[in-house]
């Protein structure tokens, strides 16, 4: 029981890493599709 | 891992670096623009969007040491020990965000938090900001290039002077031309980059190393407090230091600031939040390492704590994803190092030629640009030699982070209290940096036990301050009150006889006390008031209306340049 909650407890960051590299990347892809719609930099 | 065989030979590590630096440039180059402008090189025009921004926010608040004290911790406190270093850190994002919401209403478009304490008292608060944001960044770009230089002699066969240089020219060369611009698109792609490879690196550290079995078979190689997932020697040693520090980093840190003023204004919060949790899975992934490490019975070659990462990556990974996990690391200091030469050009173009050079209302944008890209030339260069006579920095350290501890009650309350003086806050904070440097430093005879108790007062009353700015931000002034007034209380009984102890902890906490208490008694009868809608007259762009309009579509430009004092009525 120990083992899988350690094996748990070390491996669930590489998942919340990626859950946020899906949120950021989604929210570039928005940020970019904006700028270009408006016609300016996307920074 | 041994230190006569390097893992990567000197043509891939260039290859690498080339590959990096180089695309980092491309896309640098990409935003260049022909017609230049000194408020969009500062700030970007106030505007960055979610994904730029949040990515930013992340990659600057991971640097090197991030990763590397973050694994020390998990090997030297245990399974707790990455929580002690990356939660709080992560926390620290979340804490500063609705004072971050409050600094953007009243100084909407503010290049510095420096400037701003310009505008709401004098000079004097001004460069007390600017003066430890000019040290601190040069320190962090400087420990970030040894960083680098370290790394990249332990790699491979290239020295650590040809590894300060290599990260030295690449960082300059993509932040030169766009400033804060290159620095926070750059810093998305470092930052996607980064958690792609921890994503993928420590799931297959994690199996090639024999984890789940070697927790079973490496459990005798943890102490029993090493062990505990709620270890006080990892919080009193760890946790409650890196609280206090971190804290005074975020507000007094100008990188931080530089990110606050240029995210559009309603993307405040999911922005701040998206960095809290993207920090914490990353800083607390890779401490991870370290606990395994720990569970293995690895040494750290030649004791040296920072070399565990990666000691593991090399011992555990295929040589691809070592090459991977280099670029995983320089991204990490890269992103941090630019953001560094970009605060400091911020700070020297708006705080000391802009306010104080230029005369009032006349500084030139091109001038200033000018002006920015010679101090990243300058910084660059001032690090680099920093970096070849490795100094020892800690002392410096230890004092710019007293600083901007000294400073957060001044300035938080500075954009809450209409009632602080320019007075009151050099006063506060020069008196708590007086108080702070003999106790971190151990100056205090503690066997006289009067100095012993009023050290463990005066930090119970800084766990208060903590305590009751934190809900202050989020609950509001009533909230703040109690939870600080009950904090302190409660806090006494534990303080008393032993917090003098922790050393490390109680400076910073009674730099904390020592700022707040002196303006509170300086200030409380203080009849004068001050109108915060001023600050925003005297806070504005640099560049001229036509210019300012033309690169910034859809931004009103406030037009009245920085560069008038503030005047309390």
């Amino acid at each position: 029981m120990e083992t899988l909650l350690m094996t748990i407890y070390v491996l669930m960051w590489p998942v919340v890493v990626l859950g946020v590299f899906a949120v950021l990347l989604r929210g570039f892809l928005n940020d970019w599709r904006q700028a270009r719609r408006e016609g300016h930099d996307i920074i | 891992m041994d230190n006569s065989s390097p893992i990567l030979s000197t043509s891939t590590v260039l290859l690498l670096l080339v590959a990096f630096y180089g695309f980092t440039l491309y896309m640098a180059m990409r935003i260049r623009r022909r017609k230049e402008n000194a408020d969009a090189y500062m700030t970007a025009g106030n505007g960055v969007g979610f994904g730029i921004a949040a990515a930013s926010m992340t990659a600057t608040w991971i640097w090197a040491s991030s990763m590397y004290a973050s694994a020390t911790s998990g090997y030297t406190y245990g399974i707790s020990g990455p929580i002690h270093y990356g939660l709080w850190g992560a926390f620290m994002i979340l804490f500063i965000y609705p004072f971050g919401r409050r600094i953007r209403q009243v100084a909407p478009k503010a290049h510095t938090l420096a400037e701003v304490m310009r505008a709401r008292h004098g000079s004097s608060s001004q460069l007390l900001l600017a003066g430890s944001n000019v040290v601190g960044s040069l320190i962090s770009l400087m420990s970030n290039l040894v960083a680098g230089g370290a790394l990249i002699a332990l790699f491979s066969p290239l020295s650590f002077v040809q590894g300060v240089l290599a990260v030295a020219t690449g960082v300059l060369l993509y932040t030169f031309w766009s400033g804060f611009r290159a620095s926070a698109l750059t810093d998305f792609m470092q930052v996607m980059v980064m958690m792609l490879l921890v994503g993928i690196i420590i799931p297959i550290i994690f199996f090639s190393a024999g984890f789940p079995s070697a927790f079973e078979t490496g459990a005798g190689n943890l102490t029993a407090e090493q062990s505990n997932f709620f270890s006080s020697e990892a919080f009193m040693h760890q946790g409650a230091p890196y609280i206090a520090a971190v804290l005074a980093y975020a507000i007094g840190n100008q990188t931080i600031a530089q990110r606050l003023f240029a995210v559009r204004e309603d993307l405040i919060k999911p922005t701040f939040i998206t960095a809290t949790i993207g920090y914490a899975g990353m800083v607390i992934g890779v401490g991870m390492i370290g606990v395994l490490a720990l569970y293995l019975g690895m040494e750290p070659l030649d004791g040296d704590s920072n070399n565990i990462i990666p000691q593991m990556a090399a011992d555990y990974l295929p040589t691809v994803l070592v090459a991977l996990f280099l670029i995983m690391i320089i991204g990490a200091l890269s992103s941090t190092a630019d953001s560094d030469l970009s605060a400091l050009s911020s700070i020297v173009m708006a705080d000391i030629y802009g306010q104080n050079i230029a005369s009032r209302g006349k500084a030139r944008p091109k001038v200033m640009l000018f002006v920015g890209r010679v101090t990243m030339i300058v910084a660059t260069t001032a690090a680099v030699v920093l970096a070849g006579l490795q100094l020892d920095i800690l002392d410096m350290l230890v004092f710019v982070g007293a600083l901007w501890g000294a400073l957060v009650f001044p300035v938080i309350a500075s954009f809450y209290w209409e009632k602080i003086t320019n007075l009151s806050f050099v006063v506060a904070v020069l008196s708590a940096l007086a108080v702070f440097i003999p106790v971190r430093f151990d100056w205090v005879p503690l066997e006289i036990t009067l100095f012993a108790f009023t050290i463990d007062v005066l930090a119970a009353v800084g766990v208060g301050v903590v305590l009751g700015l934190m809900a202050f931000g989020f609950f509001g002034l009533r909230a703040g009150k109690i939870t600080g007034v009950l904090a302190t209380l409660l806090t006494l009984p534990f303080a008393l006889g032993s917090l003098h102890e922790y050393t490390v902890l109680s400076a910073s906490l009674v730099a904390y006390s020592v700022s707040t208490l002196i303006v509170l008694a300086m200030c409380l009868r203080n009849n004068r008031s001050f109108d915060f809608s001023t600050v925003q007259q005297r806070v504005g762009n640099f560049d001229d209306d036509d210019a300012a309009q033309d690169e910034k579509p859809g931004i009103e430009p406030v037009g009245a340049p920085a560069g008038a004092a503030g005047k309390e009525k």
